[in-house]
């Protein structure tokens, strides 16, 4: 549904998230997911920037990106991102008075941080994003990295989906949905750049990014995105949400996966784990789906392709 | 390629429409007065700029933003002549704080509030059956720059119209902590001034229609839309940044600062804003350059509806060639001199094109450039 032409490929994977599952490759889980990072990088900086800083260290790494600069983008999904200081910083107001707050906590109350964040430590001054866009956000925002290239408003995005596991966000979803999984305690970043970005830094890229679609359909989402590809793999909505088949594509349920709820970070980790899978070598697209179709507001779908091949 | 702005609406503490609210300015009416939701034994501020729906004193309700952002979109489609049906249409909503004060009260009341509206596209779905929605939380600069993202969204042929909103309403947890970092509350929101003593928070919401190919009216054009971002601090703007923003905006317009008749400035009465502005609106035009006035003084910072704000005043300007003043700037700060500030009462001026300001926590910013259509 896009008529751009500068492309984006995925060139660099990196995570952290906290826990034990049986994900692998990508998505695997650590006991201590800011293993490595250094301390001054961490200080006064909450849970979700944290855990972005640290995915992103990795995927830059696996990009050979030492210096971001000034045509690389930042682009972040989370929705319980800075819930923590909120809710801290009301519970505090309430028993000790404003003058019971840390002045440092102050950029932590907008929802922006960490976008902030990851663009002071790792020097990236083109545009800047944050999307909390519910159960979609994910896809959302990988979306928008390409969309952030192919305007020409960088070269390179750093795409970063994050939530945090921690007593503020547990005690909401206990409220919002107490059937439902506890909350992921991790991020996942990739690098997308032009093809062209890549080649100047010698790197292979690992899959490139295509068509996406956001709709108050799943069905219609995946027709739009999918008609007449060949699917290997098909990374399905969050609760494993079902609305039909995909023909022939092996079904992965990253949330469940997981054992959380993926909320703004699931569409990037499906993205992370589909360049995964491609880089294992197909000839067949990728399938990413978010939102539930009848309990969200829109689902979403995104292709990932192999390289060389037709996006 | 240009974007067409064919529909507006706008809501803040000093009117409920952008003629509204132009006309409020021009008067030098203010939205100031003592925030009606909040314990104030908890807090030393006692100013704010507020829009006064709520259903008692002291009576704070969730979905206060959901229910303006809904109010403006209804009010920029009826006047770009669409209708209340939006589906595929894209709509970008730049906000700092989303719905988070519903969260505080439901996390402190134990009021209702769902997880699906805590971002705007569940509420926008229901009202007008859109699909494509986004909501950018991009601190104070987020609804110009959401702007850019919409305009880039015609420029690359993925939408033929797009609506692009800001809103915000005040969170505790932002008035405490301005509260805790200000050496003395401020009692007025003095843009450029001397002894101006910090931000005061506003509520508000906006939203514009743009079109590619538009058919009908058309308040102005969207010429040009830079963003980027300082890199540098968390809280702290980069002067270096804010002019390479601003130039970039003039590039894209296909103009140059000597073009530029008007600037609406972010102007937060911040010691910090104030001063890398007025510095960077020095190198970039010098002495005797465009008029430029500072809205916040009236309406206070309308955070995520503040660059939508400033642009829509821009275009009611231009429009009506009066620019409306800064009410509260007493001794212009020594930075500021040779900026052409409007004081004290509306100014005229044959006004083709302005410049709008929009920056925000993380080293945002966002500069718009926007034509008058011609006659």
């Amino acid at each position: 549904m896009n008529t751009v032409d500068r492309l984006a490929v995925v060139t660099g994977v990196g995570a952290a998230i906290a826990g034990e599952s049986p994900a692998s490759g990508p998505l695997r889980t650590m006991a201590d997911p800011l293993d490595g990072m250094s301390r001054r990088v961490l200080r006064h900086k909450d849970r979700a920037t944290r855990l972005a800083l640290a995915s992103a260290q990795r995927a830059l790494s696996a990009a050979q990106l030492t210096d971001a600069g000034a045509r690389t983008g930042v682009v972040v999904s989370t929705n319980f991102g800075n819930l923590d200081t909120v809710c801290d910083t009301v519970d505090t107001i309430a028993e000790q008075t404003y003058l019971g707050t840390s002045p440092m906590l102050l950029p932590s109350t907008a929802s922006n941080v960490v976008a902030s964040w990851l663009a002071i430590t790792y020097g990236a001054r083109a545009v800047n994003l944050t999307l909390c866009n519910g159960s979609t956000s994910g896809l959302d925002a990988v979306h928008w990295g390409r969309m952030v290239i192919a305007a020409g408003r960088a070269d390179r995005a750093l795409v970063v989906g994050v939530e945090p596991g921690n007593q503020v966000v547990d005690g909401l979803l206990d409220r919002w949905q107490p059937a439902g999984r506890r909350s992921l305690d991790g991020a996942v970043a990739l690098v997308l750049e032009t093809p062209e970005s890549a080649a100047e830094r010698g790197v292979r890229p690992i899959a490139q990014v295509g068509a996406y679609a956001r709709t108050g359909a799943h069905a219609d989402a995946v027709f739009a995105v999918a008609m007449n590809r060949r699917i290997g793999l098909w990374c399905v909505p969050e609760d494993g949400a079902n609305d039909g088949e995909v023909p022939g594509a092996q079904r992965y349920d990253v949330a469940g996966t997981l054992d959380a709820t993926c909320s703004g970070a699931l569409g990037v980790l499906q993205c992370a784990a589909g360049a995964g899978w491609l880089a294992d070598g197909s000839d067949d697209a990728v399938l990413a789906t978010a939102g539930r179709g009848g309990v969200d507001d829109a689902t979403a779908a995104l292709l990932l392709t192999p390289i060389g091949g037709a996006a | 390629m240009t974007a067409a702005i064919t529909g507006v609406g706008a809501l803040s503490s000093v009117g409920g429409s952008s003629a509204e609210i132009f006309a409020a300015l021009c008067a030098g009416k203010s939205g100031i007065g003592e925030p009606k939701g909040f314990d104030l034994t908890r807090y030393r501020t006692r100013h704010a700029f507020e829009i006064d729906d709520r259903p008692a004193p002291g009576v704070d309700v969730p979905l206060r933003a959901t229910r303006w952002l809904e109010r403006v979109v209804v009010d920029a489609l009826a006047d770009a002549g669409l209708p209340e049906r939006l589906d595929d249409v894209p709509v970008l909503i730049g906000t700092t704080l989303r719905e988070i004060r519903s969260v505080e009260l439901m996390w402190r009341d134990k009021a209702e509030f769902a997880l699906a509206d805590l971002h705007f596209g569940t509420a926008l779905r229901k009202r007008f059956g859109a699909t494509r929605t986004y909501t950018v939380a991009n601190a104070c600069s987020a609804s110009l720059y959401a702007l850019g993202l919409g305009v880039d969204l015609l420029a690359t042929g993925t939408a033929d119209t797009v609506v692009v909103a800001g809103v915000d309403t005040i969170s505790e947890s932002t008035y405490g902590l301005l509260d805790r970092c200000y050496p003395v509350a401020p009692r007025r929101l003095q843009p450029f001034d001397r002894a101006r003593a910090g931000m005061l928070q506003g509520e508000g919401a906006a939203a514009v229609v743009l079109s590619r190919e538009p058919v009908g009216r058309v308040h102005a054009t969207v010429t040009g839309v830079a963003v980027n971002c300082d890199a540098y601090h968390p809280s702290a703007p980069h002067a270096a940044s804010i002019a390479a923003a601003v130039r970039e905006a003039h590039c894209r317009a296909g103009t140059v600062a000597e073009d530029i008749d008007l600037v609406l400035l972010h102007g937060t009465g911040t010691e910090l804003n104030d001063e890398a502005e007025a510095l960077v609106m020095r190198e970039v035009f010098g002495s005797g350059g465009p008029l430029m006035t500072a809205m916040k003084c009236m309406t206070g910072h309308t955070a995520g509806a503040s660059g939508l704000h400033s642009l829509l005043v821009a275009v009611e300007s231009m429009r009506a060639g009066v620019v409306p003043p800064i009410t509260t700037l007493d001794d212009p700060m020594p930075e500021a001199a040779g900026l052409r500030l409007v004081r004290d009462t509306a100014a005229p001026g044959s006004l083709r094109r302005a410049q709008v300001d929009s920056f925000g926590f993380g080293g945002l910013n966002a500069v718009a450039v926007i034509e008058r259509p011609r006659e």
